[in-house]
């Protein structure tokens, strides 16, 4: 999932907010994490902010890639159909196996297969118990939609779940056995295969029309055609709170107003709710916002309940907190990065990226902190690689908590000087020692090579622009001259990536498009692997290559880590500082402080806040 | 006049066609790849592929073109994948609040502006003159947006009178339900028109005053009120005529940043993040639309201003 210009990225205000440093529960993040207080009341409705231009708009839990963003699938569809495994543990990127629907699964000796276990805690709001069956109907719809068009759901990777798996049957009542078609890491099959799965009512979804007849969603024929009868329902937005299959959940909260021109929800608690955490309020206002500015002066207002506060208002969050507002933000997982573009050949590019030490030295031109302290105004955390220390994860490798190539203008020119450059500050530095030896330039550099490139970045967020401009500042202190070019961020994705777009490979040697958020098990698998569907640079490293393959289909559970502490180490783009996403919610409100870090990773649950007596 | 009127309808047919194709072209010139915007970075080039090709976006450029056409012949604006409905209903849920915003505001500063830039032209250099040329011009230099943002300070935060934002139903008749909110943003359009059409009509009526047949009219010893009711009005607010029907296509565009600001979902905020979405259909239908409303526009104008004036005639 692509965190673009909106998404991870956020321009910094220019407040004089500060770090929290109390803190009730935790001490990372930004303003405070309130510990649980007061009793609660039952009833009441609470008003919650959707975030400008994520209106969702598809509500049949198998989404389109046209649809697919977090909003949908975490915000919307969440609160009435839970998926299998539940994920975050508040602001921490892994499973929390108490508002999960079953126990971790059992991987059979030769590795292949694994037995999910239904808890049989959770029932359909109809009384009907969750069963194996609604587990396989799920897999069987799946794989007629992708086999439809690979593009009607969003989360599909062809080869992998559900075409892997060759073997779905039900043991019991409460048990699914599925098999793979080879060993995989157990680890990526639990968090990225078996993670997806929903389960759908069988008894009430088998149907391929209004008001049909159950029918058999084994077969394939059957399932193409309760797929596309799902598909025909999910695109009448208009019926969305009047449609009886809708009606049909597991979840705490179900559907009970949907505004189709704005996007704005309002979702009732399910009474029939059997899952942890019935909810104490009785409804759910999901309000729609056209603009930030907008959603913060409902804030102001005292209109909304819970809110985001965008980086443009954080300056005001001390008024908002004298309001009676809790403040508290934390980055969603994930990474930016500046992308180096291994096949551009202008003025010997690809032979200079190549060189670690070069890489090195640029990494050694950001200022982390300063980024965090002056652009993001301390709402931010630093980062060093794809998988960062804050928020919090299990896959965090060690050389996430401190920089390994800190902010150090001389370290830069050393690291030049040794390799055969001759380093002109503010002037231009050319290679003079041209060869592969240790102190010369490296392989395919020609002597007179001046290092010079370009950088291509999303002018959307401003705070990208900014943040290239202050590498490209610290670059003329070394005689590297870097040329910034603006462009949208559509323009980027669309042009600038050597597998999708390789004739435009010599017109860019690095980007800044933001970066991506990670899934719970956060391999750079198809990021960084030679000829990955979206090594948007090139990039090749044999080692690299064996350290994603074990993290998919070795055994080692340390396999990620270890590919990320890589990945740090060997700089295949620059790693950037990631925003907080910072919300607000009244004082009055209440609930485990994991009810609201979770908010920060694009997850609401609402059930378990409440209105203080 | 049947003759005219077959003949602008012929001419307006072939304009729309040459529009369409001219955003067509552009469109497939800045979006090449919809598939690329719609399923994101991390979507394989296959996929990518599959999406351009199950919603027709691998076919010849002209065909495409045709194909587009032929649906538009049959009534079909075509469907938004990104938003998940029909054209024709994302538009009919936003046009009749943006439209109701534009018209009543661009409605109000006629009414406002006409008799005040008359005045003006009247009262030269008067005290009264200067002032209103003051907030004009003020009106005229101050950013929408920070109007809008003013006036949310002083009558939400300051005196509490009215909410930020409009009703969360936002249709036309939610809003105006509960109207007292929708006020905020009428006022904040109007204002910005009444700076420009005020001093649009202060000059067309210095004009008229400095012309014979009000010279002649006062000679012949007509009152001031009459000079003023028969000769001076209905001839200074001619421009004017031409001035509204040239406002027609502002009831599609929307206003971009007072919808992004009070929180209205209309047509402006439509176009943008559709723009930034790449979403091809509403494009095309927007902008497509807005070129017919052009045409309509300047036909009605054409119209007007030979009712309201005998000299001109329509061949």
């Amino acid at each position: 999932m692509l965190l673009g210009a909106a998404g991870l990225l956020a321009l910094a205000a220019c407040g004089t907010t500060k770090k929290a440093a109390d803190q009730n529960v935790k001490a990372v993040g930004y303003g405070t994490l309130p510990a649980q207080s007061g009793t609660p009341k039952s009833g009441g409705t609470m008003t919650f902010a959707q975030s400008p231009g994520a209106d969702p708009n598809w509500i049949f839990p198998i989404t389109p890639g046209a649809n697919s963003s977090v909003y949908i699938a975490y915000q919307f569809q969440q609160l009435s159909w839970r998926p299998l495994y539940w994920s975050p543990k508040g602001s921490s990127p892994q499973i929390d196996d108490a508002l999960s629907l079953a126990a971790e699964p059992a991987k059979s000796a030769d590795g292949k297969t694994f037995t999910i276990k239904l808890n049989g805690q959770y029932k359909w709001s109809d009384g009907q118990p969750v069963t194996a069956q609604d587990i396989l109907i799920f897999i069987d719809i799946y794989r007629a939609a992708v086999k439809e068009a690979p593009s009607n759901v969003g989360n599909f990777t062809p080869g992998q779940f559900p075409e892997n798996v060759t073997a779905a049957t039900a043991v019991d009542q409460n048990t699914v056995s599925l098999t793979f078609d080879k060993v995989y890491n157990p680890q990526w099959v639990f968090l990225t295969q078996i993670g997806q799965i929903v389960p759908l009512p069988s008894h009430a979804w088998a149907i391929t029309k209004t008001g049909g007849q159950q029918v058999d969603f084994s077969d394939p024929a059957n399932a193409k055609a309760i797929y596309d009868y799902f598909v025909t329902q999910s695109k009448d937005l208009k019926s969305y709170a009047t449609n009886p299959l809708w009606q049909m959940v597991d979840g705490p909260f179900k559907i009970s107003m949907y505004n189709a021109n704005t996007g704005a929800t309002n979702f009732v608690a399910n009474p029939a709710y059997t899952g942890p955490n019935k909810p104490h309020i009785a409804e759910v206002d999901q309000l729609a916002y056209t603009s930030t500015t907008a959603e913060f002066n409902d804030l102001r207002s005292g209109k909304l309940d819970v809110g985001f506060v965008d980086s443009s208002d954080l300056p005001q969050v001390p008024a908002l907190q004298k309001q009676g507002y809790n403040v508290y933000g934390l980055p969603a997982f994930g990474f930016n990065y500046i992308a180096f573009n291994f096949k551009d050949t202008t003025g010997h590019w690809d032979a200079i990226v190549k060189q670690l030490y070069v890489r090195q030295a640029l990494a050694h031109l950001q200022n982390e902190p300063a980024v965090v302290h002056g652009l993001f105004k301390d709402a931010a955390a630093e980062s060093y690689g794809t998988i960062p220390a804050v928020p919090a994860s299990p896959f965090a490798p060690a050389n996430a908590k401190e920089n390994p190539y800190p902010y150090s203008i001389d370290a830069a020119k050393k690291l030049l000087t040794s390799h055969g450059w001759t380093v002109n500050p503010g002037g231009t530095t050319t290679c003079t020692s041209a060869g592969s030896g240790p102190n010369q330039c490296g392989d395919g550099i020609p002597a007179g090579t001046p290092l010079s490139f370009n950088i291509v970045y999303t002018n959307d967020p401003a705070v990208v622009g900014q943040q290239v401009e202050a590498i490209a500042s610290a670059a003329k202190q070394v005689g590297i001259t870097i040329t910034t070019v603006p462009k949208t961020f559509n323009f980027i994705i669309q042009n600038y990536g050597v597998p999708s777009a390789p004739a435009n490979n010599d017109k860019w040697a690095a980007e800044d498009f933001g970066g991506f958020s990670q899934g719970l098990y956060p391999t750079s698998n198809n990021l960084f692997n030679t000829g990955g569907s979206f090594n948007l640079g090139g990039y090749s490293d044999p080692m690299m290559d064996q350290l994603i393959s074990n993290s998919i289909n070795g055994t080692d559970p340390q396999a990620v880590q270890k590919e990320a502490a890589y990945v740090t180490q060997q700089l295949p783009g620059i790693f950037q500082p990631n925003n907080d996403r910072v919300w607000a919610w009244k004082n009055t409100i209440s609930g485990p402080p994991d009810g609201f870090a979770n908010l920060t990773q694009f997850v609401m649950t609402p059930e378990m806040w409440y209105f203080k007596q | 006049m049947t003759r005219y009127l077959i003949r602008r309808t012929l001419t307006a047919i072939v304009v729309l066609i040459g529009i369409a194709f001219a955003i067509f072209t552009l469109l497939h010139v800045i979006a090449p790849s919809p598939g690329r915007a719609a399923l994101g970075v991390r979507a394989t080039p296959q996929a990518v592929h599959n999406y351009n090709q199950a919603h027709g976006y691998l076919k010849p450029f002209l065909v495409q073109f045709l194909d587009y056409l032929n649906q538009l012949l049959h009534g079909d604006l075509g469907f938004s994948f990104v938003l998940n409905q029909s054209v024709t209903a994302i538009l009919g849920e936003r046009a009749p609040l943006s439209a109701f915003l534009s018209g009543t505001s661009v409605a109000l500063a006629i009414l406002i502006a006409i008799p005040l830039g008359i005045y003006q032209a009247v009262k030269r250099n008067s005290i009264g003159d200067t002032v209103a040329t003051v907030v004009a011009f003020t009106l005229y230099s101050t950013p929408v947006f920070l109007f809008g943002v003013l006036l949310i300070q002083i009558f939400v935060f300051n005196l509490g009178w009215v909410d930020a934002n409009v009703p969360q139903s936002q249709t036309l008749s939610g809003a105006l339900a509960d109207f007292k909110d929708i006020i905020l943003p009428i006022v904040a359009l109007t204002a910005t028109n009444v700076a420009t059409y005020s001093r649009f009509q202060r000059s067309s009526a210095l004009d008229v005053l400095a012309q014979d047949y009000i010279r002649v009219a006062r000679a012949k010893g007509l009152s001031a009120r009459l000079v003023l009711s028969r000769h001076l009005v209905r001839n200074a607010a001619l421009p004017m005529v031409t001035l509204v029907g040239l406002s027609i296509p502002a009831l599609l565009a929307g206003n971009l940043l007072i919808e992004a600001l009070f929180n209205i979902n209309g047509l402006g905020l439509l176009f943008v993040n559709s723009l930034q979405r790449q979403d091809f259909q509403v494009l095309l239908a927007y902008t497509l639309i807005g070129a017919v409303l052009v045409v309509v526009g300047n036909f009605i104008a054409d119209i007007a201003l030979m009712i309201t004036d005998p000299r001109i005639r329509l061949v």
